[in-house]
C-alpha cells in the first residue's frame, strides 16, 4: 500500500510541473493563436541560466534571471518572429516555432556538450518521508509552488484587469481591440507568462532524481503536450487537470513496470500518449475544450 | 455654430486591394448630436464604422483616400485601442459580447483602458443604472443573455470607458419590436448624458426615430442627407426603407421584386413535405427552463412562423427540431419519424435544412463551394468517381453547378458566386446559407431570422424567394423573425411564445388581434 501510495505521490508531483508546462502551451495558444514547439527549448533556456549562473551568482538569484529571461526570450520570438508573420496562419506558425526550436537547442547543445549541469538547488537529493510514503524533497517543494503558482494565475485571470483583458482577448480579439484592449500587450504578456512558467518547470525538471540539465531536459517538455492535448488545447484548468492525469498514469506506469510484462518494456514513455488517445476518443475536444451548451 | 466632433473627408476603402467598398464619403457628427447611417446591406455602412474605429484592417479593408478628424486628432495616426483612447468606441455588429467571460468581466474588459478604480466603478454603476437587468445577472456567463440582454451588454461595455462618441453598429439587429423601442430611448437616454452617438441602422424608422440628422449610403457613396424629418418625409426613403402604405410584403416596389419568380427548380428525388407535430416540448438547460410544454402543427407544405419576444425559446425550439439540442422532454415527429430520438445528420436525412440566427458558414470558401456543400445530400456519385473524372462525375458536377446558379440567382447572389463569403455583407451571407439549405432539396426548412439586417426592400425579395420555392418545391417552412410585416405577409398560421410558453396560435390576422400578443411582443407603440 506504502508502495502504491509514494507512486501516486510521485506521479501527483511530476503532473504538477507538467501542469505549469502545459498551462503555458495553453496561454500561448490563447493569447496568441501559436502551437508553441519552442516551448521545449524555452525551458532549457531557463534551467540553462539557472545553471550557469547558480555558482557565481548563488542559488536564488540565478533562478530569478532564468525565469526572467525565459520569458524574455518568449516575448522576444513573439515580437521578433510570430507578429511579424504575413499570415495569422496556425500551421505556418507552428512550423515557425519547430524551426526556432531546432536552432535554439542547437546552440543549446553546442554550450552544453555532453556535460550534465548540476541546478544547484539548496534541496539536493533530500527525501522526505511521511508514514511510509517518501518523495524527493525537491518534489514536494515543486507541488506546493506549483499549488501557488496557479492559485495566482486563478487571481491574475479572475481578478485582474490585464487578465480579464488577456480573456477577452483570447475569445475575440477583433472586439477586444474595439474595446481599446493592445493585442500586441496581451500577447507580449502570454508569451512572458508561459516563458517564466516554462523556466519553473525546468528548475524542477532539472532537480534530483534528475541529475541536471542537459540537453534531453527540452525533450522532457514534450511530455506536457499530451496534457495539454487531453485538457483541451485553450483550458487553464484542463491543463492542469491533464498534467496530473498523465503524471500519475506515468509514474503507475513505471512503478509496475514489473507487474506489466506483457506490455513490454519503457512502458512509461507510451502511456501518456496511450492515455490521451483513449480520453480524445470519448470527448474529441478533450476534457475542458469548447464543446459546451451556447446560443446557436 | 455647432462644433464638428467627428468629420469624415473624401473617404475611399478598398478590400484586399480590389473591392471598392467606399468612395468619396463625407460625413458629419457635431458635438451632442446622434446621427444615422441608413443603407442596404452591402451599401458598406459596416466599412465606415470600421474606417473610423481603425479596425478594417482585421477584415483586410483599407483606407485609400480621405481623412478622418476627431476631437481635433487626424485618426490616420492611431490603431484601433488608440482611438479608444481618445475618447472614441464602437459597439460592433451582432454584439460580439465574450460569451465565456461574465456579464461583471465582460464590462470590465471594456474599461481596460481605465486606470482609474473609482472611474471604472462610477462608470459600471452608470451602466447598471441605465440596465438594471445587467446588475441582476452580473455574474452570470455573457453567452446565456438573450439576444436584446446581449446588445445592452455591448452597449454598456462601450459605455465603460466613458467615450465622447460611440458607434453603434445595427443595435435593433435581430430584436423584438418591444425591444428596439427600448434600445431606442436607451440611445436617447445616453446622448442625453452627453454622448454623441453615430449609429448604422437597417431599421430606418428606428434610426430616423432617434437621430437629429441621417446619411443614406448606397453601393458606397451618400445619396442623400438632412435632418431627421425631411428624410423621413421624401417618397424613396419612405418606399425602400419604412415601407409606409405596404401592409404585406407583397406590394414592394416593382424594382426591388424578382423579374421572374419561375426559377425551376427541380427536386432530383420524389421526397414529399410532410406533417411536423411538436408535442408538449419541454427544454431546459440547467435550472433554466427555455421551452414548457410547447406544442403546435405545421402541415405539409405550409408557411409557419413562430415570434415572440426575444428570449421566448424561438430559436432554442428550431434547434431541437434541427438536432442541435435535445428536448428535455416531450417529442417531435416528421411525418412518422421521431426527430427527438435523432442525430442532426440523421434529421438532415429526413429532408430537414435549416439556417442559423448566427450565420454558420465556411468564410473562407467561395458562396459557389459553400452551395455546393449544400448539394452533398442529393448528390450521388462517389469520390472515386470524382478524383477519377469519370463521365458520369463530371455530368454529375455540371448539372449541380447548374443547380447552385438557379439557387444564387432566386436569391440575387449570383453576382457574388465566385467570392469569398467573408467579404460579404451580413445580409448577404443570410442569403448564402438560405441558398445552402435549399441547395440539400429539403422538404422542411427552418428558417431562424431570414431578413434579419435586411431593409425592407431586400425583405420583400426574400419574401418572394420563400414563396416561389415553397410552391414550386411543395415544401413546409419554418421560420422565427421579427420583421413583422415579412412575417404577416408571408405565413399562413402563426405560433407565439413567451417565457417558452405558447401563448397564441392562429391566422396572421387572429395574432394580430390578440391583446396578449400585443402586449406581450408588439409594445405600446402597436397597441
Amino acid at each position: 500500500m506504502s508502495y502504491f501510495l509514494t507512486q501516486l505521490a510521485n506521479g501527483l508531483s511530476y503532473g504538477l510541473i507538467l501542469g505549469l508546462i502545459a498551462v503555458g502551451f495553453v496561454i500561448v495558444f490563447t493569447s496568441t493563436g501559436v502551437l508553441n514547439f519552442a516551448h521545449g527549448s524555452v525551458l532549457l533556456t531557463g534551467a540553462y541560466l539557472v545553471a550557469v549562473l547558480q555558482g557565481p551568482v548563488g542559488f536564488w538569484a540565478a533562478v530569478v534571471v532564468g525565469i526572467a529571461g525565459a520569458a524574455l526570450l518568449g516575448v522576444l520570438i513573439n515580437a521578433v518572429l510570430v507578429r511579424n508573420l504575413a499570415e495569422a496562419n496556425p500551421g505556418t506558425a507552428a512550423i515557425l516555432m519547430l524551426g526556432v526550436d531546432i536552432l535554439l537547442l542547437t546552440e543549446l547543445t553546442r554550450r552544453i556538450g555532453n556535460r550534465v549541469l548540476p541546478i544547484g538547488a539548496p534541496w539536493g537529493a533530500d527525501v522526505v518521508a511521511i508514514g511510509g510514503v517518501t518523495l524527493p524533497t525537491s518534489r514536494a517543494i515543486a507541488a506546493g509552488l506549483a499549488v501557488v503558482v496557479f492559485g495566482l494565475l486563478w487571481f491574475l485571470f479572475a481578478r485582474t484587469g490585464t487578465g480579464v483583458a488577456m480573456r477577452a482577448a483570447a475569445a475575440d480579439g477583433d472586439t477586444a481591440s474595439l474595446m481599446g484592449i493592445r493585442l500586441s500587450r496581451t500577447g507580449a504578456a502570454g508569451w512572458a507568462l508561459a516563458g517564466a512558467l516554462a523556466a519553473i518547470a525546468g528548475v524542477f525538471l532539472a532537480s534530483f532524481p534528475a541529475p541536471g540539465v542537459g540537453p534531453a531536459l527540452a525533450i522532457s517538455a514534450f511530455a506536457a503536450i499530451p496534457a495539454w492535448v487531453l485538457g483541451g488545447f485553450d483550458s487553464v484548468v484542463g491543463a492542469i487537470v491533464g498534467g496530473l492525469i498523465i503524471g500519475v498514469v506515468t509514474a503507475l506506469a513505471v512503478g509496475y513496470e514489473s507487474h506489466l510484462h506483457f506490455l513490454g518494456r519503457g512502458l512509461g514513455e507510451v502511456v501518456p500518449y496511450a492515455v490521451m488517445i483513449l480520453v480524445l476518443l470519448v470527448r474529441p475536444s478533450g476534457l475542458f475544450g469548447r464543446a459546451e451548451a451556447v446560443r446557436v | 455654430m455647432p462644433v464638428p466632433l467627428l468629420t469624415v473627408d473624401d473617404l475611399a476603402v478598398d478590400y484586399d486591394g480590389a473591392v471598392q467598398a467606399l468612395r468619396g464619403v463625407s460625413v458629419r457628427v457635431d458635438a451632442g448630436s446622434v446621427v444615422a447611417v441608413l443603407g442596404s446591406n452591402g451599401a458598406g455602412k459596416t466599412t465606415l464604422l470600421r474606417a473610423i474605429s481603425r479596425s478594417l484592417g482585421g477584415v483586410g479593408g483599407a483606407v485609400t483616400a480621405g481623412r478622418i478628424h476627431f476631437d481635433g486628432h487626424d485618426l490616420a495616426r492611431r490603431d484601433a485601442a488608440g482611438a479608444v483612447r481618445a475618447g472614441l468606441v464602437q459597439v460592433p455588429e451582432g454584439r460580439r459580447i465574450f460569451r465565456d467571460l461574465t456579464v461583471a468581466e465582460n464590462l470590465r474588459a471594456g474599461a481596460s483602458t481605465v486606470r482609474d478604480k473609482r472611474a471604472r466603478e462610477e462608470a459600471a454603476e452608470r451602466v447598471f443604472e441605465l440596465f438594471p437587468i445587467l446588475a441582476e445577472r452580473r455574474h452570470q456567463r455573457g453567452g446565456l443573455l438573450s439576444g436584446g440582454q446581449q446588445q445592452m451588454l455591448a452597449m454598456g461595455r462601450a459605455l465603460m470607458t466613458s467615450p465622447t462618441l460611440l458607434l453603434l453598429d445595427e443595435p435593433s439587429l435581430g430584436l423584438a419590436p418591444q425591444l428596439v423601442e427600448q434600445i431606442g430611448d436607451i440611445i436617447g437616454q445616453i446622448h442625453a448624458q452627453g454622448t454623441s452617438v453615430l449609429l448604422i441602422e437597417q431599421n430606418a424608422a428606428m434610426g430616423l426615430r432617434v437621430a437629429d440628422r441621417a446619411y443614406v449610403l448606397e453601393v458606397g457613396t451618400i445619396t442623400a442627407e438632412g435632418s431627421s424629418a425631411e428624410l423621413a418625409a421624401t417618397d424613396e426613403i419612405r418606399d425602400r426603407y419604412l415601407g409606409v402604405g405596404t401592409s404585406s410584403t407583397a406590394a414592394a416596389t416593382t424594382d426591388d421584386a424578382p423579374d421572374d419568380t419561375t426559377v425551376h427548380l427541380r427536386r432530383s428525388t420524389t421526397a414529399r413535405a410532410r406533417q411536423l407535430r411538436v408535442e408538449d416540448l419541454t427544454v431546459r438547460f440547467g435550472g433554466i427552463t427555455a421551452l414548457s410544454t410547447v406544442s403546435f402543427t405545421v402541415e405539409a407544405g405550409t408557411i409557419h412562423a413562430l415570434i415572440g419576444p426575444n428570449g421566448a425559446g424561438k430559436s432554442t425550439c428550431i434547434n431541437v427540431l434541427g438536432g442541435a439540442y435535445r428536448a428535455t422532454s416531450g417529442t417531435v415527429h416528421y411525418g412518422d419519424a421521431e426527430v427527438t430520438a435523432m442525430p442532426s445528420h440523421r434529421i438532415a436525412d429526413l429532408g430537414v435544412a435549416r439556417t442559423f440566427q448566427n450565420i454558420s458558414l465556411s468564410l473562407e470558401a467561395t458562396v459557389r463551394d459553400n452551395l455546393l456543400v449544400g448539394r452533398h445530400r442529393v448528390m450521388r456519385t462517389g469520390t472515386a468517381a470524382h478524383a477519377l473524372r469519370l463521365p458520369r462525375a463530371r455530368r454529375e458536377e455540371r448539372a449541380e453547378r447548374e443547380a447552385v446558379r438557379r439557387i444564387a440567382a432566386l436569391l440575387r447572389i449570383e453576382h457574388v458566386l465566385d467570392r469569398a463569403v467573408h467579404t460579404l455583407s451580413y445580409g448577404d451571407r443570410k442569403r448564402v446559407e438560405m441558398g445552402r439549405a435549399l441547395a440539400a432539396e429539403p422538404t422542411l426548412l427552418l428558417l431562424d431570422e431570414p431578413v434579419a439586417g435586411m431593409t425592407h426592400g431586400e425583405s420583400a425579395v426574400m419574401a418572394e424567394a420563400i414563396r416561389a420555392v415553397q410552391r414550386e418545391l411543395g415544401l413546409s417552412v419554418l421560420l422565427v423573425e421579427h420583421d413583422m410585416p415579412f412575417v404577416m405577409g408571408l405565413a399562413e398560421r402563426i405560433t407565439v411564445l413567451d417565457f417558452g410558453k405558447r401563448i397564441a396560435e392562429g391566422s396572421p390576422r387572429d395574432v394580430q388581434r390578440d391583446p396578449e400578443v400585443l402586449r406581450a411582443y408588439l409594445g405600446t407603440a402597436a397597441a
